[in-house]
């Protein structure tokens, strides 16, 4: 009895210790100064979710505080987004906003979202994973990037994406504008059924991304014959870009990064890029990142903002093919 | 890449670690426990554990993910058998006979015929995934868009036999869950479907706030109301003094099912997109086709707990083997697992299997020994799990609320869908008392979007000709055959029924 006594003093002032503690931090001037909620508007376990909790403890050693991951997904990311853009602009609440959902998201009249760019203060990019193009690995009637072009130009091909309006489906579009290609999209549900069906042959081509397909091409599950982007990926080093192989204005990725709803004081903004790009160039985080086979690509500040406004800029070319 | 004797004793080696012996335990004993709450499913489970795997050895993290994810597909059984609350969807099926068991009074032996066919259903997969990978993982590319339409409508068949006697009913039930399958966010076009503005609609009405509502408040407000009334106090009565392990006489009754169940789980666990949830509910349908008695099933049949029992554990190896061989994930739950592989720079396919062979076998046998451990914690714990069953109403109740309600706020973390499994909870409620089958909406939900996908999906891929197109694929013409003999069976029997009356 007594022995219990005599612990649960203990408790109790150890409770009041930190409570004094934690309300005297509050307090403080510096930022930040309590727990940063971090909404990810996909499931846990996804890999937005994944390379967020391997990074934030880097960003957490940087900043002083804990990131508090809130998981909220739903409508292609869009219930997280509304509650990050309804949430106080404070500095306590950020989130992850991945393109082109955002992008497409918000210009898809349908959806009847008045929100944009402007809305967010952005931090930092954290992943930027680019296209491809692949085929099944036993495919005859075309082996290279210029063979299925040209066999496309010529034929209706079925392509496999991970959703309507999303980055495949826009990259497909693109091709079929610029060089007249023939691909009809059959849109799945996520990167599994997607690769299921070009390495089951069900469909004649695959658009997906570098990190959900790279493993495939190096077991030989599949062929990669191109990467949508500027320079070849390190993770697929033997795979030409499609420009190289002569189609040039083609660039397609998802690209996801940290911003906050717009409103937050210089200092914070300047705190959160600077915690957030230490964090990322943490070598455990670039080690585990490249074991999943994702492509960290840091970009702050302007760069961060032009390569979004590039990303709405193209999908504002190809309204009229999307009806919108 | 057949089992290679050379790497079994380094994977004894492996398996024999203080970490992974602590891992299979804590695995086991959370996942049953995660996944007896309702809304708490495997999936999340897994999820949530992930970041917590970072630090560890790959086989001890790789083996509390499976330990996790075989044993709350078990755990979600305990509750539905007990008080009609499915711990997750997979045990839908489940709540149908093994509840009216518990009813009856024999809810120790649902519990240990349970437990028995969950784990054999788990090892037989377990024991598929360590000597069949490779050839199983190329059958389930062979599924295709026209094979999940039709695998889906074959499903769906299973709605018409759960109706027997209010036909009209039962369809109406079912139209209704497909109905409630086509809001959100249409997948060919994203056009944006009865979503009235609201994001939560875009990605659809959740399935597991629906189903705790039609399953779980339902039961509640049904039982609250015969409390209330006072009636008749309810009795549950509960066998304290039976048997745990089923005897002789329906062993040797259940066997053929649980034979048949252990494939079909398998089979449907290989396929990308079709999990527990489907599998229950076609080996729950198959052994109502191929019994002798099947108006019994939905009245307390030991033949249709064991039939969904088993389908349910026996997809959880299925599903690992695309995983592993193709990196593409069968269910759910393995979707997470994979992020789960690469963080530990486990690449699948292959390679897999033979530069990491030490690593990838330990964790299917780790697989193997989680779902017998699974079975003796079942069987033991079975007569105190029991007693919840005759925990007075008045006490559960409110407990079967508040654990609704967090489960269902705890899928996506949005009081939405707290809202929806309020109102499906009231829409339940009134189908049963008017005699609509909620397990029909729960079917239709499940299979319905599956059925519309894998339907359009196929035009586009038959480019013009889709007579053409499913005519010229096996496996099409194969379940084209079986929904043809599903819908057709009955209405031989009556005819001939009929036909013997007139002679």
């Amino acid at each position: 009895m007594n022995l219990r006594k005599r612990n649960m003093t203990k408790i109790m002032s150890s409770v009041a210790l930190s409570c004094v503690v934690f309300t005297s931090s509050v307090f403080a001037e510096e930022y930040p100064a309590k727990p940063i909620s971090a909404i990810i508007s996909y499931g846990a376990g996804g890999n937005t979710d994944v390379g967020a909790r391997i990074l934030f403890p880097n960003v957490e050693k940087e900043l002083g505080a804990a990131l508090t991951i809130l998981n909220k997904p739903g409508g292609g990311g869009w219930v997280g987004w509304t509650n990050l853009l309804n949430s106080k602009n404070d500095g306590y609440t950020i989130g992850y906003i991945n393109t082109p959902n955002l992008i497409t998201g918000y210009l898809n009249p349908l959806m009847k979202r008045d929100k944009s760019l402007e809305d967010f203060d952005l931090i930092a990019n954290h992943v930027t994973d680019y296209g491809v193009i692949s085929i099944n690995k036993d495919e005859k009637r075309f082996t290279n990037i210029k063979e299925l072009v040209e066999y496309a130009k010529a034929n209706t091909l079925t392509v496999s994406t991970t959703g309507a309006n999303g980055d495949d489906h826009i990259a497909m579009l693109k091709m079929n504008q610029k060089f007249g290609t023939k691909f009809v999209p059959v849109h799945t549900k996520g990167s599994a059924k997607q690769r299921a069906a070009i390495q089951g042959g069900h469909v004649d081509v695959g658009f997906s991304n570098v990190g959900d397909t790279n493993n495939a091409h190096k077991n030989g599950e599949l062929k990669v014959v191109a990467v949508m982007a500027e320079e070849r990926s390190n993770f697929l080093k033997d795979v030409p870009t499609l420009a190289e192989s002569g189609f040039p204005g083609v660039v397609s990725w998802s690209a996801r990064g940290i911003a906050a709803p717009k409103g937050l004081s210089a200092e914070q903004l300047e705190k959160l890029r600077e915690s957030f790009i230490k964090g990322m160039n943490a070598p455990e985080h670039l080690k585990k990142m490249e074991e999943m086979g994702l492509q960290v690509d840091i970009k702050t500040g302007d760069d961060y903002k032009k390569m979004l406004m590039d990303e709405e800029q193209g999908v504002i070319e190809l309204k009229p093919i999307l009806g919108w | 890449m057949g089992i290679d004797f050379t790497v079994l004793s380094s994977v004894i080696a492996e398996l024999a670690s203080f970490d992974v012996i602590l891992m299979l335990f804590a695995g086991v004993i959370g996942g049953i426990f995660l996944g007896s709450l309702p809304g708490l499913s495997a999936t999340m489970g897994i999820a949530l554990l992930i970041p917590i795997t970072f630090g560890m050895e790959p086989v001890a993290a790789l083996v509390l993910l499976s330990a996790i994810y075989t044993s709350a597909i078990f755990g979600g059984s305990i509750t539905a058998i007990l008080i009609h609350t499915p711990g997750t969807p997979s045990s839908a099926a489940t709540a149908m006979d093994g509840y009216q068991m518990t009813l009856r009074g024999e809810g120790l032996k649902a519990l240990g015929t349970s437990t028995v066919c969950s784990v054999i259903g788990g090892v037989v997969s377990a024991i598929a995934l360590l000597i069949l990978a490779p050839p199983l993982a190329q059958i389930s590319l062979k599924f295709s868009a026209p094979e999940y339409f039709l695998m889906a409508v074959f499903g769906l068949t299973i709605i018409a036999s759960l109706s027997t006697g209010a036909m009209i009913k039962g369809l109406a039930g079912g139209l209704f869950g497909l109905l409630v399958g086509l809001v959100g966010v249409d997948m060919m076009t994203a056009y944006p479907r009865f979503t009235f503005g609201k994001a939560e609609l875009e990605n659809g009405i959740s399935l597991i706030p629906a189903m705790i509502g039609l399953f779980s408040i339902s039961q509640v407000l049904m039982q609250a109301e015969i409390l209330h009334s006072a009636k008749k106090k309810e009795t549950v009565v509960v066998e304290l003094k039976g048997k745990v392990f089923p005897d002789k006489k329906d062993w040797l009754k259940i066997w053929p099912t649980v034979t048949k169940s252990s494939v079909i789980g398998l089979l449907v666990g290989i396929l990308p997109g079709a999990g527990g949830d489907v599998a229950s509910w076609v080996a729950y349908n198959e052994a109502k086709r191929g019994s002798k008695n099947p108006e019994n099933f939905g009245k307390g049949e030991i033949e249709g707990l064991a039939a969904a029992e088993t389908a349910n554990n026996a997809v959880t190896g299925g599903a690992m083997i695309p995983l592993l061989t193709l990196g593409i994930p069968g269910s759910a739950a393995t979707a997470v697992m994979l992020g789960g592989l690469y963080i530990h720079g486990l690449k699948p396919g292959h390679e897999l299997f033979t530069q990491n062979a030490n690593i990838i076998y330990a964790v299917i046998i780790g697989l193997i020994l989680a779902n017998i451990l699974m079975g003796i914690f079942g069987l033991t714990m079975a007569r105190q799990v029991v007693k919840v069953a005759s925990i007075p109403f008045y006490i559960l109740a409110p407990v079967i609320i508040v654990l609704s309600v967090v489960g269902s706020y705890a899928i996506n973390n949005n009081m939405f869908d707290v809202y929806v499994m309020v109102a499906f909870g009231l829409i339940g409620y009134l189908m049963r008392k008017t005699n609509f089958s909620t397990a029909a909406v729960v079917i239709a939900m499940i299979l319905g979007s599956m059925a519309e996908i894998g339907y359009r999906q196929a035009i586009v891929m038959s480019k013009g000709d889709v007579l053409a197109y499913y005519f010229s694929r096996p496996i099409s013409i194969i379940l084209m055959v079986l929904i043809a003999l599903a819908l057709l069976t009955p209405l031989l029997q009556k005819w001939k029924s009929r036909k013997g009356i007139k002679v």
